[in-house]
């Protein structure tokens, strides 16, 4: 009887396997048949990409797509603008959200509770219903077509996020940290620099991480207030490329690739890290 | 301490810190809706304090953003439906340590990591009728399969390939706060249960399912909340044709304002579309707030 039962839990564990490394198969090759046609793709030559029978396999693999990206189009520059928007996003967002974390940390104000839930509110609101009155205000102050204007709203728009996710790690400090630096003689915000930032550094890490991808990820901002191409980001060069009247699919994919390729590393590597953080925040509330 | 001047002084400070932040989310999104609020009872080309509510009316007449309206919503609701299945089973499966599960979850987190443009590119190019891979890939499988598939051109699927290609966008986010809730659950719970002599199917359902409520709640909440505002992979992917049958609100309204430049009908319907995701949301807003 006892063994009968053993044996029956046994058979169902393994009728469970089964199923969760079937549906675990089926989803990886969901997963990555998109990405595995733009590899192949992005090795052929523009001959082969459009001539049939569809081959998953380049019969003549050629570079000549991956050369082509950065020749006939300035794809250079639209890393160098997408990796110093992102950059300087990541670290103003950071920097200023710890600030806000600090405060809502250590502070007893008025309204303190309720600035709070408004920082929260922040992220409902939409891209579109905001933009326009942005952009005007961007030409207003002759920061349309910058870097700057682009990198002022997606800092802005990572505060929330990087205010509420710091404002967790500096709850988790001892206060007694504090209170040492202030018999000490030193200022709050000489506190805040060098004793508790130190500390709360791992901490930034998801919130860097957070504010780089957003940046790099987004479109809508950077269609609406870029117009040049001097300007213009890894994104916006690749939506433009498909616009256009011929698309060339073998240097397109090869650019979607490559301009994919900083977030898929960044994910990949610190996704636990990233994962944990969010789970944390969203168990949280 | 807490003597009543540096108290005085400390609450002085605790506003300076917050300062910054405070001072660029009014001046960058809290403004900037009003002024769109104030476009939108505004006449055309209309400025100073002559207001009118024509663009609503004209709004709620409006064929088109009836039909952008509806294809919002069928197109949340259906990439929730799709985000949530594929989400909720990869979490469960990958919950069980088997080997091989870190492997698993990399790959399936694959398509996460993926811009929004770029992911509307690949669909676009797998869904070519004539050199993509797709229609290939069906032939192979069901030889009765046509061998120019129109995917995107056509009027019945062209809705459903778009949200195809927005469920594999979205899913993994679903799936890693699901899979975060699930290891959230003690294992004692399971141990107890299966002591109780409760089968697999009464443990998932007395188990699981209440350990994993609140969190499901969140991950869906904030996934309605994304894929109501998504913009880039339609734009991409279809630019809302063919006609307006995959057109939705994002995409509605950045053509409106930046194409068509009609910026006090766009900002009506900006307005319209950010009530309804307001009401939408208010049930999780009010969960969060009694929660806290």
């Amino acid at each position: 009887m006892n063994g009968a039962a053993a044996g029956s839990a046994r058979r169902e564990r393994r009728l469970e396997a089964v199923a969760s490394y079937s549906l675990l198969v089926l989803a990886a090759l969901y997963a990555l048949f998109p990405i595995a046609w733009m590899l192949s793709t992005s090795f052929k030559s523009e001959a082969e990409a459009l001539s049939l029978p569809v081959r998953w396999i380049p019969k003549q693999p050629t570079l000549s797509a991956y050369v082509e990206m950065w020749t006939l189009r300035p794809f250079g520059t639209y890393f160098y603008n997408s990796i110093v928007v992102s950059g300087v996003t990541a670290l103003l967002s950071t920097a200023l959200g710890a600030l806000a974390g600090y405060g809502f940390s250590r502070f007893q104000f008025r309204f303190r509770t309720t600035l709070m839930a408004g920082f929260l509110a922040t992220q409902m609101i939409s891209g579109v219903l905001v933009i326009g009155p942005y952009f005007q205000i961007l030409a207003a102050v002759e920061l349309y077509n910058t870097l700057t204007g682009l990198i002022i709203a997606y800092v802005t728009i990572c505060l929330p996020f990087a205010a509420w996710m710091s404002k967790g790690y500096f709850d988790s400090i001892p206060k007694e940290l504090d209170e040492a630096g202030l018999v000490d003689g030193a200022s709050r915000f000489q506190i805040f620099l060098r004793i508790i930032m130190p500390i709360a550094l791992p901490g930034t890490v998801a919130t860097l991480l957070f504010a780089f991808l957003l940046a790099w990820q987004d479109l809508l901002w950077a269609l609406c207030l870029i117009s040049i191409d001097e300007k213009r980001t890894v994104t916006l060069g690749v939506a433009f490329a498909v616009g256009e009247f011929v698309v060339k699919w073998p240097m397109l994919t090869a650019a979607s690739l490559i301009g994919s390729l900083p977030t898929i590393l960044l994910y990949l590597f610190l996704q636990r890290f990233y994962v944990e953080g969010l789970a944390r925040g969203a168990v949280k509330g | 301490m807490a003597t009543g001047r540096t108290w005085q002084h400390e609450r002085r400070l605790g506003y300076l810190f917050v300062l910054p932040a405070t001072l660029m989310l009014v001046a960058v999104l809290i403004f900037p809706a009003f002024i769109t609020l104030k476009v939108s009872v505004t006449p055309e080309g209309g400025s100073g304090w002559n207001l009118t509510l024509i663009h609503y009316q004209n709004a709620f007449r409006d064929p088109v953003l009836l039909r952008t309206f509806k294809n919002t919503f069928a197109f949340v609701a259906w990439s929730l439906v799709g985000h949530f299945v594929l989400g909720l089973g990869l979490a469960l499966a990958l919950n069980q340590a088997l080997p091989g599960q870190t492997f698993f979850r990399l790959i399936a987190l694959v398509p996460w990591t993926i811009p929004d443009v770029v992911a509307g590119i690949i669909f676009r190019w797998v869904l070519n009728p004539i050199f993509g891979c797709l229609n290939p890939l069906l032939h192979a499988i069901f030889p009765g399969f046509p061998a120019e598939f129109q995917w995107l051109s056509s009027p019945t699927l062209a809705f459903p390939s778009v949200i195809f290609a927005n469920v594999w966008r979205g899913y993994p986010l679903v799936m890693v706060m699901l899979l975060a809730g699930l290891m959230a659950i003690p294992r004692e719970l399971y141990e107890a249960a299966e002591v109780d002599g409760a089968g697999r199917v009464k443990r998932f359902l007395h188990v699981t399912l209440p350990g994993l409520s609140t969190i499901i709640l969140i991950a869906l909440a904030l996934d309605m909340v994304w894929e109501f505002r998504r913009f880039a992979l339609v734009l991409a992917m279809t630019g809302g044709g063919p006609g307006t049958l995959t057109e939705v609100l994002s995409t509605l309204v950045y053509k409106s304002y930046f194409q068509f430049f009609t910026f006090e009908y766009a900002s009506a319907m900006a307005i319209l579309m950010s009530v309804v995701l307001f009401v939408l949301s208010l049930p999780y807003i009010v969960l969060v707030g009694r929660e806290q």
